[in-house]
């Protein structure tokens, strides 16, 4: 293969660019730091605004018993977004474009129309976190909320997809700080590990409003945003054939820490939910924690639904804008000046600045739309893994080596029969409440 | 026993960033057309389609529901 050919070993005088490395170890370690980015970031940016407010409130309010959900939803969300993965390394293209040109302008528009939809209502609720939790620390929502949007469209107007990465990425490490949270909190440890590890649910009645909850969680965990998010960031790095082994590994670096940036918000949760503290938000439950746990807790809940809100938007936004951009045939890239890809830019800042300015309006029902988002994401998740299944079984386009092998299209079947069996039950709860109450 | 071992070891390697990397000729759709549709496909995509607005439909009712904005409207 023609990568392969690049990185053999060449005398570095006649090499044009890149890095030279004595060792094997080097090169492997320096191709993933290369590749690395894509993976974590469409991973830690679903732990956004409205992760933060399920997973607490999943803790405050059944403790540690749906912990177990999570890790299940680990290997769930890895196999998706590997062959997101590869599918944007095999085409250079993005989910949108992908699904627009083999399924024709129907389904291209409605699978669009559907992610516009969800990531802009999704917008919404990462902006009213960010008004929530400032406001908590003392400042206005009318210049919180302006500032933030300023701050997101800033991000990405530099023209450097790189720059945007490694942005990304940091905000990305802060949430490191949950596990220092998860920690002071003193958690029951065995309680932990059993409920991770031994799927049960909650002591008394299946209720509506739990099942509500579990497919928040699973909306939350596995979003529609993130296969078109994924697919483009890849064909925007322009990931190479070669690089499909080091992209495999940043995903499952990505799913991993952030389920476990996940569980340790449901800690923070159970945490308030051992003292009978009752919230209808994470900021109200940050300053009811205030005289258990200290400032440092609260401070720090706050802060980082900011910074999940921060992560949440700017890639969602993204999303958008690349999607909209492939669907249109625009110019759409991080890499191109704002004047060379007006369409692209516009979408994004559009996305960022309407959803800003829709949370100032007063009253807004905020926790319930937060709620809501995550059900919906949830309900047309199995559409979006339907056409990415689909789309892995075109041999015509991929060829025999880039398709789903045998034991890819099981695990992808069970997983959106999965998702379906989550959605019907949630249709039943709705139709049939008293089945539930 | 005498045995011949291949202990050749690249001198170098060179490691490129994707973005400054020559362009690589990828898996294109350019006049390939629409994806085959069999009947089974065909079928599952209409049944996803009524699934998508039945369920659109029912979490509107839902999140109202939620709202009391239909209570109010009682």
């Amino acid at each position: 293969m023609r990568v392969e050919e690049i990185e053999l070993a060449v005398p570095p005088a006649q090499a044009p660019q890149g890095i030279v490395v004595r060792r094997r170890w080097q090169r492997s370690l320096l191709s993933f730091l290369m590749v690395f980015g894509p993976g974590l970031i469409v991973m830690e940016a679903d732990n956004d605004a409205g992760a933060v407010s399920t997973y607490v409130q999943a803790g405050g309010q059944y403790g540690l018993h749906l912990l177990w959900i999570l890790l299940l939803l680990l290997p769930i969300t890895y196999f998706v977004q590997e062959m997101v993965a590869r599918l944007g390394i095999a085409t250079g293209k993005g989910h949108a474009a992908m699904i627009y040109e083999r399924f024709g302008k129907w389904w291209g528009h409605f699978s669009l129309f559907d992610l516009l939809l969800v990531n802009f209502l999704t917008l919404i609720t990462e902006f009213a976190a960010i008004s929530l939790a400032l406001s908590a620390l003392g400042v206005s929502p009318y210049i919180a909320v302006p500032v933030s949007a300023a701050g997101l469209i800033t991000m990405v107007v530099t023209g450097s997809y790189l720059r945007w990465e490694r942005t990304v990425i940091v905000l990305c490490l802060v949430d490191l700080t949950w596990f220092a949270m998860a920690y002071v909190v003193h958690p029951r440890w065995t309680a932990v590990a059993y409920s991770s590890f031994v799927p049960h649910m909650p002591p008394g009645r299946v209720t509506g409003d739990l099942l509500f909850l579990i497919v928040a969680i699973v909306g939350t965990t596995i979003a529609p945003w993130q296969l078109f998010f994924q697919q483009s960031c890849v064909a925007e790095k322009r990931l190479r054939f070669a690089d499909l082994k080091w992209a495999r590994l940043g995903t499952l670096i990505g799913a991993t820490f952030t389920v476990l940036v996940a569980a340790a918000m449901m800690i923070v949760g159970d945490f308030a939910f051992r003292r009978g503290i009752h919230f209808e938000d994470p900021a109200q439950m940050a300053k009811a924690l205030l005289p258990f746990a200290g400032p440092f807790v609260r401070n720090g809940i706050l802060l980082l639904m900011v910074n999940a809100a921060v992560l949440g938007t700017t890639a969602i936004s993204l999303a958008s804008a690349w999607a909209y951009g492939e669907v249109r045939g625009w110019p759409h890239s991080l890499h191109k000046k704002i004047w060379e890809a007006p369409g692209f830019y516009a979408v994004y800042i559009g996305s960022v600045a309407a959803a800003a300015g829709i949370v100032l309006i007063p009253r807004m029902p905020l926790q319930l739309v937060i709620l809501s988002v995550q059900v919906f994401a949830g309900l047309i998740l199995p559409s979006a893994i339907i056409f990415l299944q689909l789309l892995l079984n075109d041999h015509t386009l991929l060829g025999d080596r880039w398709v789903n092998r045998p034991w890819n299209n099981w695990i992808n079947w069970t997983i959106i029969a999965l998702l379906f069996a989550l959605s019907l039950l949630l249709a039943a709860q709705v139709m049939l409440p008293q089945l539930f109450s | 026993m005498a045995t011949i071992s291949n202990r050749f070891e690249p001198e170098f390697y060179r490691v490129v960033h994707p973005l400054q990397d020559a362009p690589e000729a990828k898996c294109s759709s350019e006049g390939l057309g629409h994806i085959a549709m069999p009947p089974p496909v065909r079928i599952s995509l209409t049944v996803l389609r009524g699934y998508l607005l039945l369920m659109t439909a029912m979490l509107l009712y839902h999140v109202l529901d939620l709202a009391g904005v239909l209570h109010h409207s009682r």
